[in-house]
């Protein structure tokens, strides 16, 4: 269903569906975009990231931007732009307390969040409760107290993601300094979300060190520092993952999919999502 | 076997009543007496597949916890509110899912619970 709603404290969602390119353009507001079925790409300057329904991006104020879908795709997307207000306003309640906010101690804290501009899991509480707010809107509900109760959810979801995704990934990886942790780690989301972007394809070591900017080597350890698994071992899960939402949600048939999310050998996917699921990838169909 | 009623006490009895079926949306199907001189009253709410025992009682200090489920526990938290019930805690995230509570006039708790499957593949 396609819509665009502008609430009255100039928060938005956007409900689109159907494949269609848009040319460049600029976030107004921070913005977090989802894509519910198949996928969407976005040109952000040099990074070309691919939106799966198993991950959302986040995109800052003033951000430049074009997407595109494959034509004969049906790709359902969904994106809820945040009010600078709103956004500040939710963030001196997490910030200040009772007290401080009665007496506008806050005033001083002007300075809009910049958050990490890549891509997400959308998984968990944020999942349920975009589900819910879509489906509200679906049929029409117009109840913009409860609207905003969703989305002010929805920042409280996004902000123990960014803990979880970013500070916590920080604070893991081994280096004394704070700033080199965290330029280390953009650098490693830079690879993150192009394993997120390229899974079906064949990713060599040296490709996903180039576009981390970081040597092969380096990216090795810190890539397995950060998120506990070596690029490798990560490439694997994400492509299970997303096996299992092909054999759930579409009739291809199981060798088909094996190449679909980027493996080789049908006997080898086998027996790795085996493994991995305790399940064999046709009874997992079959159970769906 | 099955679980039959809930058993509240009051000192408020009128209110009481009032809290359930005006802003839960219970509705009274009857009287009894479990207790000797004591008649309670049994209020049914087919939305929550619940029937409450309500007694009169000026001295218990029992206190009943009672946890509703829900399928979507922001939009039932917005609509209590709206009816003008007194939420003690605002929706928050549990490793069950999200829950806020409330209290009756009574001081009887009600959880709201929405559960949330975390280990969904």
């Amino acid at each position: 269903m396609d819509y665009s709603k502008v609430l009255r404290n100039n928060n938005k969602i956007v409900s689109r569906t159907g494949g269609q390119r848009q040319g460049p353009q600029y976030t107004s507001d921070l913005s977090l975009r989802f894509v519910l079925s198949g996928n969407e790409r976005y040109d952000i300057g040099r990074r070309h990231l691919s939106i799966y329904p198993d991950s959302f991006l986040i995109l800052n104020r003033g951000t430049q931007y074009s997407t595109d879908t494959d034509l004969d795709q049906q790709v359902q997307s969904f994106a809820i732009n945040f009010d600078q207000q709103f956004l500040q306003d939710f963030k001196d309640c997490w910030t200040f307390d009772d007290d401080n906010l009665l007496n506008k101690g806050y005033g001083n804290s002007k300075a809009q969040p910049e958050f990490n501009e890549t891509i997400y899991p959308f998984a968990g509480d944020i999942k349920y409760n975009v589900f819910h707010l879509k489906q509200h809107l679906d049929n029409g509900m117009q109840d913009e107290m409860l609207i905003n109760e969703y989305l002010h959810h929805t920042l409280i979801n996004y902000f123990h993601i960014y803990n979880d995704e970013i500070c916590k990934k920080v604070e893991k990886l081994d280096f004394l300094n704070q700033g080199t942790r965290v330029e280390i780690l953009r650098r490693l989301n830079l690879a993150k979300e192009y394993l997120y972007s390229n899974y079906n394809q064949n990713i060599s070591l040296e490709d996903l060190a180039e576009h981390a900017c970081l040597s092969v080597n380096h990216l090795l350890r810190t890539f397995k520092q950060a998120f506990g698994l070596t690029p490798h071992q990560f490439l694997i899960q994400l492509r299970l993952k997303r096996s299992l939402m092909l054999l759930k949600d579409t009739r291809y048939p199981v060798n088909e999919v094996v190449g679909m999310v980027g493996f080789e050998c049908p006997s080898s996917f086998i027996r790795l999502f085996r493994t991995h699921y305790k399940i064999t990838p046709l009874k997992y169909r079959q159970s769906a | 076997m099955k679980l039959k009623y809930l058993p509240v006490y009051t000192a408020d009895f009128e209110g009481q009543i009032e809290f359930y079926t005006q802003k839960l949306g219970f509705r009274v199907t009857g009287k009894m007496t479990f207790y000797e001189g004591r008649e309670s009253t049994v209020i049914q709410s087919d939305k929550l597949n619940v029937a409450l025992l309500v007694t009169n009682n000026d001295s218990s200090s029992d206190k009943s916890n009672i946890i509703i489920n829900t399928t979507d526990c922001l939009k039932e938290y917005h609509l209590l509110r709206t009816a003008g019930v007194f939420f003690c805690k605002s929706p928050a995230y549990l490793p069950a899912g999200l829950a806020a509570e409330f209290l009756d006039p009574a001081g009887n708790k009600f959880m709201l619970l929405e559960e949330r499957n975390y280990n969904e593949q």
